[in-house]
């Protein structure tokens, strides 16, 4: 049988009669078929190993490297070379994503085995989702783990197992000039919240921004409300608690905090709620603000921007004379994990066996101008070297981070931008919880 | 059985005729299906499910998330109104300045042609470079336009920008609007330069001023430039995901949050099915605004 084109005589060949009907079943079938052949809820997880392989002398393989920190390839890239003369067997790569691709690109990939044996997270949330995505392989039983301190190596666990280690501590306490301190005729940080205000109307005396903070800068404004909150909170775990409906950001405690922040306002610089973390650094850098709100992460590139003056922290202490419970703030952050799914274990774990060691913890550090979780660790940076003894000061780990929900999280940090733009505390702790209540329902 | 058949066939005979010959797009069919018409149908089956986007478990909600979306969540409204302010600042500053810059120079002469290039180049700069410079720009403390202000003596005009509850959303506008004009130009210019000499040559005879010559010749005869400038922007305006995020980071602020942006972070919150929902209400918003936008071209139309 030929069928006859309608206008025209060009023959074709036969072919299987096809109604409309028949087409659009054809089609939905084929869209049905892929769509569960397309992973999606309920895919299985692959096969994986809980507990981390041991450390093996003669591990060999192909190993990738997944972490965010393009600043810090090329360290990795020295540390990479040393690896290669202990585990000569070993190739291994770094895999860069940007910081804020990362958690949503990684995972995936991670989960599937197809990138990082080895990889890193951030404290909080991130690494909350790693954890229970099941991504992380044990490492309880690894002699690495016992290179970091117990107190942080515990930021690294989840359900009672070691899934990672904190390689890398900051302060997130604001940074001061010590030239333009002295210069105020303060000789010492003071630890109420009075002297705290006096040293800043001292500060303003040297023509200085007497207190910098980036308002402006979603990444790193929030980093003020560690200290702000670290003595005024009932608890440690005011966040968490906060996240889980147990305390209000409308309870005094943080409209107190809120209020404080209305008393920093007047020694803050010029349009203070649109300005960026990078342009203080350069104020910062030039001598032009006293005070970065920040944390020791901005020392380095302050260092880089020309700054020469001798810096150290200056997290405000908001209590009144012997009742604070801690001077500062730290973060023990990049948090390195060895991949549940990964086909090549042994080479992962002594990889992060080789950065555990005090030896090359310390070329990492000194590269990086920050401080590490590994102890034994000898500083050689002077900034570092200054800012060791804060290592065994009466820190908080940074509570900002136990804000797991990026909603919660800006709600408290954009309740500090209003009240330094001028919203009472009260209503700025209302809008903020508004969404608090909103998001756990 | 032969006349129950038949009715069948001639139901659609291009289709059998063409038959052999659909193998030949098959393999586009193949590739638009799996890469763009298959995401869009799993974000409809994520959407009634409460998937974090890693777990092997989930439940079925329904129709909870677009409920949630639509009647339970401030934020989303919240980057609902900033898109629509966003929207409509880019919409009038772009197709207006580009329109006006096309008029300008339309004619095809040497000054004419480098400024045409020059109004171009911000067009090619990624929107990456371009939120840096802004950025900069835009600085409260020693940024270019408050400099330009302290130097004419308008220090009242300083401002911080970006730090402006209000008006943020705005000054991010006037960034997307400063980075596409020249784009939209070459269109207007396009459509300008295929209008016939002889209809201004008429309007003169008939005692046409500029206005007239514009309102009764130019308006109506660059409508089709005009309706794939303002769609095109307007899609665009949706999409301003990486501008924003280059402006204000990753949350932006809540006065600079618009959908994309929201849709982003609540996926970054692991919750896939509820980010699923609201991209579908994301989708359905852009083809309401375009169709009303095009209405509403229409109607101008008829009027000039």
């Amino acid at each position: 049988m030929h069928l006859v084109s309608r206008g025209s005589s060009t023959r074709v060949p036969a072919s299987p009669t096809l109604g409309r009907r028949g087409f659009v079943q054809l089609l939905g079938a084929a869209g049905a078929v892929s769509l569960a052949g397309c992973a999606g809820p309920g895919s299985d997880d692959p096969g994986r190993q809980s507990t981390a392989a041991s450390l093996d002398a003669d591990a060999s393989g192909d190993v990738i490297f997944s972490h965010w920190r393009a600043e810090d390839q090329s360290v990795f890239d020295e540390l990479l070379a040393r690896f290669a003369e202990t585990y000569p067997d070993v190739e291994l790569t770094q895999d860069i994503a940007p910081s804020a691709d990362y958690q949503a690109s990684a995972l995936q990939r991670l989960r599937n085995g197809d990138s990082g044996d080895a990889f890193s997270t951030f404290r909080g949330a991130q690494f909350n989702a790693f954890a229970e995505a099941g991504v992380y392989s044990d490492l309880g039983d690894l002699d690495l783990v016992g290179s970091y301190p117990d107190e942080l190596a515990t930021i690294g666990q989840s359900d009672g197992k070691q899934l990672a280690v904190p390689y890398q501590v900051v302060f997130l306490d604001p940074v001061v000039n010590l030239d333009l301190l002295e210069k105020a005729g303060v000789s010492e940080i003071p630890t109420d919240w009075d002297g705290y205000l006096a040293m800043l109307d001292a500060l303003r005396g040297t023509g200085a921004v007497p207190f910098g903070w980036p308002g402006g800068d979603t990444g790193n404004l929030g980093q003020l409300v560690n200290t702000m909150v670290m003595n005024n909170a009932p608890a440690e775990d005011m966040f968490t608690q906060v996240g889980a409906g147990e305390l209000k950001l409308t309870d005094d405690w943080f409209v107190t905090t809120l209020r404080q922040y209305a008393e920093l306002a007047p020694y803050m610089q010029e349009g203070v709620r649109g300005t960026l973390h990078d342009s203080l650094l350069q104020q910062f850098a030039q001598g032009e603000v006293a005070i970065i709100a920040s944390g020791s992460y901005a020392i380095a590139p302050s260092r880089a921007a020309g700054a020469e003056f001798p810096m150290d922290l200056a997290p405000p202490v908001t209590v009144a004379a012997g009742e604070a419970r801690y001077v500062g703030v730290h973060n023990a952050t990049f948090l390195l994990g060895v991949n549940a799914a990964s086909e090549n274990q042994e080479a992962a774990v002594a990889w992060v066996d080789f950065l555990s060691q005090p030896e090359n913890a310390a070329v990492y550090a000194n590269s990086t101008a920050q401080h590490v979780g590994v102890e034994g660790v000898t500083y050689e940076n002077a900034d570092l070297k200054r800012l060791e003894r804060w290592l065994t000061a009466d820190t908080l780990l940074a509570p900002r981070f136990q804000l797991l929900d990026l909603d919660v999280q800006a709600a408290v940090d954009q309740s500090t931008v209003a009240v330094v733009g001028g919203t009472s505390p009260e209503q700025a702790a209302e809008e903020a919880q508004a969404i608090v209540d909103q998001q756990i329902g | 059985m032969s006349s129950t058949r038949g009715p069948a066939r001639r139901r659609w005979p291009g289709l059998r005729r063409d038959a052999p010959y659909l193998w030949f797009v098959l393999p586009a069919v193949v590739l638009y299906g799996y890469f763009f018409a298959l995401p869009v149908l799993q974000a409809f089956q994520y959407a009634l499910t409460d998937w974090d986007g890693v777990s092997p478990d989930y439940d079925m909600v329904g129709l909870d998330n677009l409920t949630r979306a639509v009647s339970d969540d401030s934020l989303f409204t919240n980057a609902l109104t900033n898109n629509l302010t966003f929207l409509l600042t880019v919409v009038v500053v772009q197709t207006l300045v580009s329109l006006l810059l096309a008029v300008l120079l339309v004619r095809n002469s040497r000054s004419s042609t480098f400024l045409r290039a020059l109004y171009f180049v911000p067009a090619i700069l990624s929107s990456v470079s371009v939120a840096f410079i802004w950025s900069f720009i835009y600085e409260p403390g020693d940024g270019l336009l408050n400099q330009a202000w302290s130097a004419i003596g308008l220090d009242g005009m300083r401002s911080s920008y970006l730090g402006e509850p209000g008006m943020a959303i705005v000054y991010v506008g006037l960034v997307q609007a400063w980075a596409h004009i020249g784009q939209l130009m070459i269109i207007f210019i396009a459509g300008l330069q295929q209008i016939p000499g002889e209809l201004y040559e008429a309007a003169d005879l008939d005692g046409a001023g500029r206005w007239g010559r514009f309102r009764h010749v130019t308006w109506p005869l660059i409508a089709p430039a005009t309706a794939i400038v303002v769609s095109y922007t307007t899609i665009q305006s949706f999409k301003a995901f990486d501008l924003i995020l280059g402006m204000s980071g990753n949350p932006p602020s809540r006065s600079l949050d618009i959908l994309s942006t929201r849709l982003y972070t609540t996926y970054s919150d692991s919750e896939l099915g509820y980010a699923a929902a609201q991209s579908i209400l994301f989708m359905v918003i852009i083809a309401a605004v375009t169709v009303l936008q095009r209405r509403a071209l229409r109607l101008t139309r008829q009027e000039g």
